[in-house]
């Protein structure tokens, strides 16, 4: 065993020990889009909560502003900072909580696997919008 | 027992009294995983719109039901309180003046969250307990005030009535 891999198994139970500058750049990213998602996610709640209201909303409305590109693009950054800020979180929570390795990959898996696949849908049914798409009731 | 991972028992984290930081810290995991889990929901549920649009409307009806109004509140809470707090870590980061001075701007936090989520939760309750109109009538009635307007104009021109 190197002396690295000495080293990095030498405590115990902290977090997995940073992989180059991974956990640097995980905590400017949550700075970043953090603050971003201030105005995007706060925009979106006050919009629709608020000055739309739940109570009026149809998939009428949704269709005729997702016409306009700019809220297409504007709803693709909210949904990807919004969820790459979340994965990292619940990261933070598995590797704190989930201790034994093997469960950790099996949670960290699961987890991962539903944040990436809702983002993925997301962005494609944004990006593939188009107000001629034919409709199936 | 409880100590094979070095963990603490619940009964013990709650005794120990990491006051406002520790309360603090406990409400942005749960108020972060929160938002993640509903936000999983919310994307999928939209995705739906531009190819089953009567799906959608399904979905709609659960968010329109007075159950789920305190739901959207909770949300509404949630991203609040992660922002701002958030913003307090984010200050205290990049700035250490603020550090020491991190119980004062927790308190800040805890005031500037009440002052705003108390005059959102009543426009958003009252229309549930029928205290008054839901968010957004008004903009709502006068669209489909227009909407009316421009299909009946050709009506009363079609009967030859001078407006």
């Amino acid at each position: 065993m190197s002396a690295r891999g000495a080293a990095r198994r030498g405590g115990g139970y902290d977090r997995p020990s940073p992989r180059g500058n991974f956990e640097l750049w995980s905590w400017f990213f949550m700075r970043i889009s953090g603050v971003l998602l201030m105005f995007l996610a706060l925009y979106h709640l006050l919009w629709w909560n608020l000055i739309v209201g739940v109570h009026h909303l149809s998939a009428d409305m949704v269709r005729e502003r997702w016409t306009n590109p700019f809220w297409r693009l504007f709803n693709v950054a909210l949904i990807s900072f919004a969820m790459l800020h979340g994965l990292n979180g619940a990261r933070y929570s598995i590797e704190d909580y989930v201790r034994s390795p093997g469960a950790r990959t099996a949670v960290k898996t699961v987890v991962y696997t539903l944040v990436l696949a809702s983002l993925a849908i997301g962005v494609y049914a944004l990006l593939t919008f188009n107000p001629d798409i034919p409709r199936i009731r | 027992m409880a100590n094979t991972h070095r963990s603490t028992s619940l009964g013990t984290a709650l005794r120990y009294r990491g006051r406002e930081g520790m309360w603090t810290w406990i409400l942005h995991r749960v108020t972060g995983l929160g938002i993640l889990l509903f936000l999983l929901i919310h994307v999928v549920d939209t995705a739906l719109v531009i190819y089953w649009p009567g799906l959608y409307e399904h979905a709609l009806n659960i968010y329109k039901s007075a159950f789920f109004r305190f739901a959207e509140l909770a949300i509404v809470f949630s991203v609040l309180y992660h922002a701002l707090n958030g913003l307090r870590i984010v200050v205290q980061d990049f700035w250490p003046g603020a550090m020491l001075r991190q119980r004062q701007l927790v308190w800040a936090v805890a005031v500037l969250v009440v002052l705003t989520i108390l005059p959102v939760a009543w426009l958003m309750l009252r229309p549930v307990f029928g205290l008054g109109p839901e968010p957004g009538a008004a903009r709502f009635e006068a669209a489909s005030a227009g909407t009316e307007t421009t299909v009946q104009a050709p009506a009363h021109a079609a009967a030859g009535v001078r407006l």
